[in-house]
């Protein structure tokens, strides 16, 4: 298929597709995954660690061989001062000033806190971060993180894990128009490669999971259905599709159709 | 000696330990290491420098998969 590149947060990019890095069956499994997902960038976090060797190592290991681009996240923070100062950390440590700002406001749906997000986001991007803002598919938040700094957004297409795909199609459209240049990713709530056909063909840029394809019965297929699903979904949206129509209209030319009033 | 936390767990240091010494200390070898206390961020560049103080919450964080 062609590959067409692109641009985001001063990267240039030729997959769409950015892919998690957790809830694998094993660590040989993730390695294949995030192979066969040709995904460019890979989400990764920070965690209290003892002294010992332990399988957080290994991880990280594993990662920095594969050579992508790493985009922490800050999952776990319920405040804008947590996640301010996991971003920083972050920053030291993965040598990145991306960050997936993720700042919880309620525990049951994992949904994000706009306010909380906001503030967390004002403070990094004078700091000089790259803020890529887990958020909810309302238009004013969305507004509020453009104005806060954020030059990309990141809708949620359904709670995080859920894989219930695009639950609200129309606010998600109403952002992608609001934004015409702001690179928008969907993050989180995709469960099958259609949906992220769905949210390629609304125009959003890019698409980040994670469960959808470690929670599969195989996940390495399934990176490699996603990789051709968002590429297909982004051709489909470049190529532009066609009027949909209320009546039928045969595809095939009526002029010397053989037979012709002999059929039932 | 002081009474701290450390990634959660009640801890003594001696008086005026620095991180540098802390971590030395406890035996963290591991580079890729982010420190914390009180929820605020100190810099690898500071690490000689900034003094554990009384009643102190550390956290020393490594990458882990995420999503």
């Amino acid at each position: 298929m062609k590959t067409l590149s692109w641009k985001i947060g001063g990267e240039t990019l030729h997959s769409r597709l950015f892919i998690g890095s957790a809830l694998y069956p094993s660590p040989a499994i993730m390695e294949q995954a995030i192979i066969a997902s040709k995904a460019e960038v890979v989400t990764v976090s920070l965690r209290r660690q003892g002294t010992e060797q332990g399988a957080g190592e290994h991880f990280w290991e594993i990662i920095r061989s594969l050579g992508l681009k790493v985009l922490p996240n800050t999952a776990g923070c319920h405040t804008a001062k947590e996640a301010i100062a996991i971003a920083k950390m972050a920053r030291e440590v993965f040598g990145t000033h991306w960050i997936k700002l993720e700042v919880i406001g309620d525990q049951y749906n994992l949904q994000p806190d706009p306010y909380e997000t906001v503030e967390a986001t004002k403070v990094l991007v004078k700091e000089g971060f790259e803020v890529f803002p887990y958020t909810t598919d309302d238009l004013v938040v969305a507004k509020k993180l453009v104005d806060a700094g954020c030059q990309i957004l990141m809708p949620w297409g359904a709670p995080i894990g859920s894989g219930k795909g695009l639950i609200n199609p129309y606010n998600l459209q109403a952002i992608r128009q609001a934004f015409p240049n702001i690179p928008l990713i969907i993050d989180a709530g995709i469960g099958k490669p259609s949906h992220a056909i769905a949210a390629m063909e609304l125009g959003y840029d890019g698409i980040l999971l994670n469960s959808a394809v470690a929670l599969a019965q195989e996940p390495v297929m399934m990176a490699e259905a996603f990789a051709g699903a968002v590429e297909a979904g982004r051709l489909g949206y470049e190529a532009g599709a066609m009027q949909e129509r209320e009546f039928a209209s045969p595809s095939t030319p009526t002029v010397g159709v053989p037979f012709w009033h002999q059929n039932p | 000696m002081i009474q701290v936390t450390i990634n959660g767990e009640p801890k003594q240091l001696q008086k005026n330990t620095t991180i540098s010494e802390m971590l030395t200390q406890l035996d963290y070898q591991n580079e890729w290491l982010g420190v914390a206390i009180n929820t605020t961020f100190i810099s690898k560049t500071a690490h000689d420098q900034t003094i554990i103080k009384e009643g102190d919450h550390i956290d020393i964080l490594s990458p882990i998969q995420g999503g």
